[in-house]
Parts: structure tokens; sequence; C-alpha cells
């Protein structure tokens, strides 16, 4: 560490001090299978933690573990669902244990939260006559963290995440088919609730048109 | 029901499903609804970028690894 980092003006490889080839491969190979998920696990983080500091520590966290023990990642399976798992695990480990119980949701919590961080990026203003799409990312945001977090988490995983149900059985540790009714009945829950916010704003939520 | 609005079921239960769904109309509404759902999770949660420190100090844990 006395050193700075070698820039690679020449392309000498191997001095001694150097990385080995093997080390630099698994390098490259790192970043381009398991970097590029960067985003979307911040994102989980976010989502499960609520706090982007502690989002930040954990994707931190899961990436040094990841990149640690990256020699057992079975190659050619989901790498983007390896790193979910342990994101899971050291959320469990580290942050669970000591916070709030679980399924009570601090609506305030999770309202200044959003509207810390909501500006930083929004989508363009999509115009639907649909109720459900009347709905403001806010309070789609609010019905999904209402939910028990069986439900939430399964919802997340496949609907925001895309992993199949194979995948989200692996990282909920649960069968296929409980995934499946947790996301029947996840999504039964979170419609009533939207349709909720849909009444409480003022949309017309009767079915017949 | 939820495995047909993820694509996660077969070509041949597929079949079966629709068929139902062209003779029943609370399944018909209730799978539609569960497609809305998906869709409202799918576009409307915002997705956010990971701060550059972040990114700056992951890609350093891959550049040199000391």
């Amino acid at each position: 560490m006395d050193k700075p980092a070698p820039t690679h003006q020449n392309k000498t490889p191997t001095k001694p001090e150097a990385l080995s080839r093997e080390e630099r491969k698994k390098q490259l190979e790192f970043q381009n299978e398991a970097v590029v998920h960067l985003h979307s696990l911040y994102n989980y983080a976010l989502h499960i933690t609520m706090n982007p500091d502690d989002a930040e520590d954990l994707v931190q966290e899961t990436y040094l573990k990841a990149y640690r023990f990256f020699n057992s990642f079975e190659r050619g399976t989901n790498c983007k669902a390896w790193l979910f798992k342990i994101l899971k695990n050291n959320y469990i480990n580290r942050f669970r244990k000591n916070s709030k119980e679980p399924g009570k949701v601090d609506y305030d919590l999770i309202k200044d939260f959003y509207h810390s961080i909501k500006d930083t990026r929004r989508d363009s203003s999509e115009a639907d006559t649909d109720y459900f799409h009347s709905l403001l990312h806010e309070e789609v945001y609010q019905a999904l963290h209402s939910l028990p977090e069986e439900f939430r988490e399964v919802i997340q995983l496949c609907d925001i995440e895309g992993f199949t149900y194979e995948e989200i059985a692996n990282m909920v540790d649960s069968p296929i088919g409980t995934v499946r009714s947790r996301l029947y009945r996840g999504r039964k829950l979170l419609r009533v609730q939207l349709e909720e916010y849909a009444r409480k704003y003022g949309f017309n939520t009767s079915k017949d048109q | 029901m939820s495995a047909a609005v993820d694509g996660e079921i077969s070509f041949k239960e597929e079949k079966g499903f629709l068929s139902h769904l062209s003779e029943c109309k609370g399944c018909c509404e209730e799978f539609d609804d569960a497609k809305k759902t998906k869709m409202i999770i799918k576009e409307r949660i915002l997705q956010f970028k990971a701060p550059q420190a972040l990114i700056d100090s992951i890609m350093q844990l891959t550049n040199c690894n000391t």
C-alpha cells in the first residue's frame, strides 16, 4: 500500500508485485458478471432497508463477499440471483435483528425517504386514463410497502427484478409452490391497497365501464 | 393464475388455462387484474441510480484488491 496503483501506460505485464494473471482474469469476469448488477442491487437494498446509507453499506458488503467467494459462483447460472441471495443473507444477519417489528410500516418514514430521493430520476409522464395508471409512484410504493414482507419480497423479485420462480424459490428458501401462492395472494392484497389509494384520490374504481 | 401471469406455465397448461378463461368471467377478470397489478409494479416503482461513491468503491474493490 505504500506505492500508488500502477498506471497502465506501458503494457508490459507481470511485474513481481503485479496481480497474477489468474487474479486479473477473476477481476475482469467479476466486473462483467457481477458489477453490472450494481444498480439493481442498490435499488433492492433501498427497498429493504429504506435508508440510503444502510443500502450502500449492504451493497458494499455484498460485493466484498461476492468477490471473495466468486469461485463458488456456479458459472452459467444467473449471477444477479446469486448476488441477491448474498445481499439478502447479509441483510438478515446485519440489519433485521435490530430493526422494528416486521410487518409494521412507518408511512412517514417511507414518505420522507421517497421524497428525499425521488427527484434524482423521474420517468416520462405517461397519459393514461386507467385509474391504476393515474396513481403516482409514491402511492404504488406505499402500497407495496404496506404488504407483509413475505409477499412484498416475492413481488419485488418477480415483477421488478424479473427473476424466475425457481430463482426466487432459491432466494427465499421456499418451494416454488409457496412462491407461486405468495405471488397470488400478494397481488390480491396489493390490488386492494391500490384501489384504496385510487378511491382516496378520487379516481373512479368501478369496474363496469 | 400467477404462473400464467408470469409466463411460468407450460404450453399445454396454458392451453387449458386459456380455454377455461374463455368460459369463466370471474377468472378472466381476475387474470386481467393480476396482470395489471404486475404491470403497475413494474412500471411505477422508480429505479434509482446508485451513488457514484458506491460505484467507485466497488470498482476499486475489483481493480486493486489488496
